[in-house]
């Protein structure tokens, strides 16, 4: 189809101006629109700007708050730490805070004075190797047995009041120290130790003058006993006259008595030279058989009186050992009597030596008689303490021999111990080491290998 | 001489009167010829005059500054007529050092009164007197 050329008629135009006026408003709506449009975006970014402002001064305040509570805590940390520092020094047991490693963190005023050593010389350093510990041989406790080193393994808390030791000063002068040692945990691993110790320098002089006074008295208490002793013993044997058979049994009883206290006296003798290291040892080549042979015989009265099936086996190997015989005779003594007075007639007492690989000499003494109270079992080595059991069974005991014996075995480098049912029994085991060692060769003088 | 000569004369220094009169009471009835001193200066005087004494018991703890120990060095210092005089030390004092003193000395027994009958120490002395004579 082909297009009419001359069409321009005023229709046409018509037409065209129609369509014309058309987009015209079209456009201007648009306009408008996004006018409008903008007007919107205007006011929300109006809104926004408003909110930021709010949201600044709200930020500022808290940021001073902030700030404020910040210097507060400081304060009051500060506050806690000067006081904590104040309690610290002021404590008058010495006191050092280690990390894992053992390495010097803090130490307070008193751990100055008493070892000599000012905090920044140590801060930093191993505290085993800056304090050396001794025991009371003067033997130098190894670092895997100072009780700071089982703490940081995790070996639990340790109290070590009983077993008294020294520690060295700067000048290597020492004192007698009682210390415990708490470990420091985080989220429950060890992070630390703290350890306080103690100058127990008065304790052990006042200890030393109670014993000495022991032995005093007990030297004093001899010379009447021996009058009583000797003057019953004349009349009984007719030095003054003839006696009745009435008075000799009243003489008789008072000969006893007094030979009783005689023998307790001698014990109280015993511990307090155990007590103040003045026991002379005398090492000599022993027999342990042949003196456990004697130490039995001595007892054979009682065994048969009592009818108690007694039984005893010794392994033939057991080398001669220097030993002290009279020390060695007290601790034998001691457990076997005891075995024999603690178990009913007819009972049975069993006692035999063996020899170990490691050349320790382990004594068993063992028993069916009325056994130690589980409630007790941990006093048993406590000086005069005697089982509630046995108290109204048997009046003779001092409460003295198992501590003697103990004090004995440990100082000769061994060990002593027992397992007990009540009613049934009880077995004690004592081991004496042979091989003497050379790092503490004075604690095993009296039980030495016979070279 | 008014002292027997199948008799023996012991001296005894002891300072306890009950116990000194127990041991001369003892010992006279084994037939022995009793002095006896409180003091070791005391003692020292007795063997000084008497001159026929045999044998000493001793005790450690004295009144006066000398102990039996000073005594028996005395005795068996160089020189010391005394020399070879038998001691027996009868004490209730009796510390391993002392012993080991006495001992060292030459003293010819330690015994402790509280562990030993008195008629066991006088059969001792004789028995020692009669095997050294």
């Amino acid at each position: 189809m082909k297009q009419p050329v001359n069409i321009s008629t005023s229709e046409d135009i018509a037409y065209k101006l129609k369509v014309l006026a058309q987009e015209k408003e079209n456009v201007r709506r648009k306009l408008v629109v996004t006018a409008r449009q903008l007007a919107v975006t205007a006011r929300e970014k109006e809104s926004a700007r408003r909110k930021l402002v709010i949201t600044a001064s709200k930020l500022k305040k808290l940021y001073e708050t902030l700030e404020k509570k910040v210097f507060d805590r400081t304060k009051d940390l500060a506050q806690l730490r000067s006081r904590s520092e104040a309690i610290l020094a002021s404590v008058g047991d010495g006191l050092v805070v280690v990390n894992k490693e053992g390495r010097i963190n803090y130490i307070n005023k008193s751990f100055e004075e008493m070892l000599g050593w000012k905090a920044k010389e140590v801060l930093g350093k191993s505290m085993v190797q800056v304090v050396p510990r001794e025991d009371i041989h003067g033997t130098k406790v190894s670092f895997k047995e100072r009780i700071l080193t089982q703490v940081l393994s995790g070996e639990k808390f340790v109290a070590d009041l009983t077993n008294p030791f020294y520690y060295i000063r700067k000048d290597t002068s020492r004192f007698p120290t009682s210390s415990i040692v708490a470990p420091v945990t985080l989220d429950g691993k060890i992070v630390g130790a703290v350890e306080v110790f103690r100058d127990i320098t008065k304790e052990k002089e006042i200890d030393k003058a109670k014993t000495e006074f022991v032995s005093l008295a007990s030297h004093q208490l001899r010379t009447p006993l021996s009058t009583v002793n000797w003057y019953s013993e004349m009349l009984l044997s007719g030095d003054a006259g003839k006696v009745t058979s009435t008075q000799k049994k009243y003489l008789e009883e008072i000969y006893r008595g007094n030979q009783r206290m005689v023998e307790l006296v001698n014990t109280l003798l015993d511990v307090s030279r155990i007590e103040l290291g003045t026991l002379v040892v005398e090492s000599k080549p022993t027999n342990i058989i042949k003196l456990i042979e004697s130490v039995i015989d001595e007892q054979k009265p009682q065994i048969l009186e009592k009818m108690i099936a007694f039984t005893s086996s010794f392994q033939k190997t057991i080398p001669l050992m220097k030993a002290d015989q009279k020390l060695l005779r007290m601790v034998v003594q001691n457990i076997l009597s005891n075995a024999i007075k603690y178990t009913p007639d007819k009972g049975k007492v069993n006692i035999s030596l063996t020899l170990d690989e490691t050349k320790t000499i382990l004594l068993k003494i063992s028993d069916s008689g009325y056994g130690i109270p589980k409630n007790q079992q941990h006093k048993i080595f406590t000086k005069l303490f005697r089982a509630d059991n046995v108290i109204g069974k048997d009046t003779e005991g001092t409460g003295l021999g198992l501590y003697i014996a103990k004090s004995i075995v440990e100082q000769g480098g061994g060990k002593i111990w027992f397992t007990s049912d009540e009613n049934k029994g009880s077995t004690f085991y004592v081991t004496l080491p042979l091989v003497k060692k050379k790092k503490d060769g004075y604690r095993r003088s009296f039980l030495a290998p016979l070279t | 001489m008014p002292l027997s000569k199948n008799k023996k004369t012991i001296l005894v220094i002891e300072d306890e009167r009950p116990l000194a009169h127990a041991i001369q009471t003892k010992l006279e009835q084994h037939d022995f010829i009793v002095i006896t001193a409180r003091t070791v200066n005391q003692g020292l005087d007795y063997l000084e005059n008497v001159k026929v004494i045999d044998a000493i018991w001793l005790d450690h703890y004295l009144p006066g500054e000398k102990t039996g120990l000073d005594f028996v060095a005395e005795l068996k210092s160089s020189g010391s007529k005394w020399k070879d005089l038998p001691i027996f030390i009868v004490s209730n004092t009796a510390s391993s050092g002392n012993v080991k003193s006495y001992l060292r000395l030459g003293v010819s027994k330690y015994c402790v009164k509280a562990e030993h009958r008195l008629d066991q120490i006088v059969i001792d002395l004789q028995d020692f007197l009669n095997t050294t004579e």
